[in-house]
């Protein structure tokens, strides 16, 4: 990860001619159509965003009639009203934040864990460990026997359903082995020097040297689990223990599982403006996770610390 | 989205695959118990809580208090609550409860597959929709109902009221036994058909069209007025593109097409099956569509579009004529024209008759149904739960009671069989004023407990003009059914494989020929095309399990 001072840029973009060594012309030809075509794909990001904001704020006619684009149209919170006074609603936000959080937690503990002891090249029976879970990568039991397993240790509507089977993701594992692997050997040595021990050395030296993988970890697991709705669809028989996803996917797939299937006597009509702020509602806590978590992707942590 | 939609259809099919090795292992060990030779089902022991003198017109009261556990489709429109006078009033009446694994719609049938598949299964199954059985059948997991309607009084008086035995038999294997216990309706019942800007036709001086000729008629008229315009914009594309109104058509050309397409066809002068896709019918319904597209008179884009995009075309008045249910008339079309062209009148139109004459399908007399996990002929309940099952779903007033609650408080019904909601409650905009909702606040007329029934019961919460078609619809005739030819399973493993291919070809080619991108001169090619793709395997194969059938229970 590499930060760019935004100042200086606008400084270099500003003022080219003055001072310093001259832009050529050539950087300069890039610089604009490296703005516009950025510029680009940041509308082409945002505009769906934006696009179902202003859906959640506008009349279902003007939605169902494509009127609505960027500014909402016939104006209303009472969406949002109806929304929020749904006690099913909060039920599955609340899960949502306790499964995630929870999920999140463990799956970081035991990945942190797996990782660093990994991460030793002197470790005995290494390449077996990394073997084992390399494999699960690419074999596993399949639903059924999954879903058996699961049944069978009690687990079924319980938090751990969800918790447990998938806590560590062997991609992030190896992630974070390699970064690891890369931490200067001497950094921990001199610790041990001065008389810690393992899970000190871990505690004090490694993890605050590990910010910057920590933090995307955490942000892989957090978004993942928050998004995650198929483990819950499995493991879960009452809907008072549905994650938010459940009841969203429930609420758009179901409107949309029109036809052949569905008698027309039973047809789900939700609303698309209520499927829009379900939708607002569900991305913002973890739309806002971003920017506090960014502040750690700082290179160069590194730098300095050992002389060699 | 669809990307996603398809890899989840690909994870569908694997759960589906899975349950049935993994369910087909597991039925070695009680092999020889149940099926058997199918007569002489032992139910001694399997009466606890069964009432003795229970027939059709007894009010069903468990001798002692009974729990069954039962798979729960959960609509997003109405979330199961604890609390509903439903399941209070059930207890009351029937001394039953329910015990409900809560599955949201969206995944219903993935999750059926896999609690059969685990072993898992709840004893109830409702929401299955014929057809949905097949795939459980030759593991054992599933209970060949048939062999227990005896037990059902009401069940049968409707089927034998009804004269439903021929929709019965097309539920039957290969063993000549079905699985499924279908919902019943008392007449066939239409509901999808075109709706039209009757404003339109009043000020262009022309008649509702009665059949496809005057349909197109019609629709020229109006392209004359407004030539900008596509006068027939359709939806429902997904996941056959022109899913609704090829079945629509199709029904009535005497074929099969769309959300109707069967791969086989009763061939009645032939005394054999044919392939639908490769039938003189079914190209004459390509010539049809294909000329409405020719004039101008079809949008290009109707037959593959999503639905928000045909309401809008409809709504901002480039089109005028649209595929349409009841509920889409009501909640769709009348408030979106509502707010960009008030002076529209929109309508259904009777179902327009084709060559194959004023017909309508009659596969539309059974519904979606109930499937019981075979683990609950073991029992000691079992008696019991069938009388239940047969109160609640099949009777007069368990019917009455699923779908209006309880007299006196959610509804009151007058001399004459009118039924009327009570001041409070609400239901299909019946009584806008009332502030409580018939299905969301009391879990009356839930999709899971409520359908079929009686012509009257069903048109009880018909508006006015939804009756007025309905009796026009009941004047058609009714096409014949087919008659049965169950697979084995080795065969059906065989067909599934050409199934697929054959299935996208027509579809594909039916989009190329009705659109122009392929000439119906190219009509023996396409057939030649099936042909390579294994028609006449498939034919063969259906005709055999017809003879088979014929010879064995015929």
């Amino acid at each position: 990860m590499v930060t760019v001072d935004p100042t200086k840029v606008a400084d270099r973009i500003a003022r080219p001619s003055t001072g310093g060594i001259r832009d050529s012309r050539g950087y300069r030809i890039f610089q604009v159509f490296n703005t516009v075509a950025l510029l680009g794909v940041v509308v082409i990001t945002l505009y769906p965003f934006v696009n179902i904001i202003a859906q959640s704020f506008s009349g279902e006619s003007y939605i169902r009639s494509g009127q609505v684009n960027l500014i909402p149209r016939g104006f209303n919170v009472t969406t949002y009203e109806l929304v929020m006074s749904d006690s099913m609603f909060w039920t599955s936000y609340r899960n949502t934040v306790v499964y995630t959080v929870v999920a999140t937690l463990i799956a970081m503990v035991l990945t942190t864990c797996y990782a660093y002891v990994l991460s030793k090249k002197h470790l005995r029976g290494r390449t077996f460990l990394i073997g084992i879970a390399v494999f699960t990568m690419f074999f596993n039991g399949g639903l059924i026997p999954n879903y058996v397993l699961v049944t069978s240790l009690g687990l079924k509507n319980t938090l751990w359903a969800i918790v447990l089977p998938n806590a560590i993701s062997v991609f992030n594992l190896l992630v974070m082995k390699s970064f690891f692997e890369n931490l200067p050997t001497e950094l921990e040595e001199a610790a041990k020097i001065d008389g810690l021990n393992t899970y000190k050395t871990l505690w004090y030296v490694v993890l605050p040297l590990s910010k910057a993988v920590v933090a995307t970890m955490v942000l892989f697991y957090s978004v993942a689990y928050w998004n995650s709705w198929f483990q819950a669809f499995l493991y879960m028989d009452r809907a008072e223990l549905f994650p938010v996803t459940v009841y969203l996917r429930n609420l758009i797939a179901g409107a949309n599982a029109s036809g052949a299937g569905l008698g027309s006597s039973d047809l789900a009509q939700v609303a698309s403006n209520i499927q829009a702020v379900t939708m607002v509602l569900t991305v913002l806590p973890i739309l806002f996770v971003y920017p506090f978590i960014q502040r750690y992707f700082v290179s160069g942590v590194m730098l300095g610390s050992v002389k060699q | 989205m669809i990307r996603h939609r398809r890899t989840f259809t690909a994870t569908s099919a694997m759960v589906a695959a899975t349950a049935l090795v993994l369910a087909a292992c597991g039925s070695g060990d009680d092999g020889n118990s149940g099926s058997g030779d199918g007569d002489g089902v032992d139910l001694d022991g399997k009466d606890v809580g069964a009432m003795d003198d229970y027939d059709v017109g007894v009010q069903f009261t468990a001798t002692e208090p009974l729990n069954f556990s039962t798979l729960y489709n959960e609509h997003p429109n109405y979330p199961l609550k604890d609390d509903w006078l439903f399941w209070e009033e059930l207890e009351e009446r029937t001394n039953v409860t329910l015990d409900t694994t809560v599955v949201p719609l969206s995944d219903y049938e993935d999750k059926r597959s896999l609690l059969i598949g685990s072993g898992d299964a709840p004893l109830i199954m409702p929401k299955t929709y014929p057809g949905q059985e097949e795939p459980f059948v030759s593991s054992g997991a599933i209970l060949p109902v048939s062999d227990y309607v005896d037990l059902m009084p009401n069940f049968q008086a409707k089927v034998e009221q009804w004269g439903l035995e021929d929709n019965l038999d097309t539920l039957r294997q290969e063993d000549g036994k079905y699985y499924v216990l279908p919902g019943l309706h008392e007449a066939p019942w239409q509901d999808y058909t075109v709706a039209m800007r009757m404003d339109v036709l009043e000020d262009l001086g022309l008649e509702v069209p009665t059949d496809w000729d005057e349909f197109r008629d019609v629709l020229a008229a109006i392209k004359e007025e407004y030539p900008d315009s596509y006068p027939f914009s359709g939806r429902w594309n997904v996941p056959t593109p022109g899913g609704s109104m090829l079945n629509i058509v199709g029904m009535t050309f005497g074929t099969s097409a769309g959300w109707g397409f069967n791969h086989e066809q009763w061939d009645e002068d032939a005394g054999q099956f044919v392939y639908t896709g490769a039938t003189e019918e079914y190209r004459a319904m390509l010539e049809y569509l294909h000329g409405l597209m020719e004039d101008g008179l079809m949008d290009p884009e109707g037959f593959t579009q999503d639905d928000d995009l045909a309401r809008q075309k409809f709504s901002n008045g480039r089109s005028f004529a649209i595929g349409t249910n009841a509920q889409t008339l009501v909640n769709e079309y009348r408030p979106d024209l509502a707010e960009t062209n008030p002076d529209a009148v929109v309508a259904k139109i009777p179902l327009p008759a084709g060559p194959a004459g004023n017909v309508i399908n009659s596969t539309s007399q059974l519904e979606n149904g109930i499937m019981l996990s075979s683990k609950a002929a073991e029992s000691e309940n079992f008696v019991a739960m069938m009388q239940f099952i047969d109160w609640l779903w099949y009777s007069d007033e368990g019917q009455e009671f699923a779908k209006w609650g309880v007299e006196g408080v959610t509804y009151t019904k007058d001399g004459d069989g009118t039924y009327t909601l009570a001041d409070d409650v609400d239901f299909v905009a019946l009584n806008p004023d009332g502030d409580k909702h018939l299905q969301e606040d009391f879990g009356f007329s839930n999709g899971v407990f409520a359908y079929g029934g009686s012509t009257e019961l069903l048109h009880s919460t018909f508006s006015e003009e939804e009756q007025e078609f309905q009796e026009a619809m009941a004047e058609k005739d009714l096409l014949p059914l087919d008659p049965p030819h169950p697979f084995t399973e080795e065969e059906r493993e065989q067909v599934t494989l050409w199934e697929t291919p054959l299935k996208d070809h027509t579809e594909q080619a039916t989009l190329q020929f009705i659109l122009g991108q392929r000439d119906l001169s190219e009509w023996d090619a396409y057939v030649a095309e099936l042909e390579a793709k294994g028609m006449s395997q498939y034919v063969d194969v259906v005709n055999e399990a017809y003879e088979r059938y014929q010879a064995e229970h015929g």
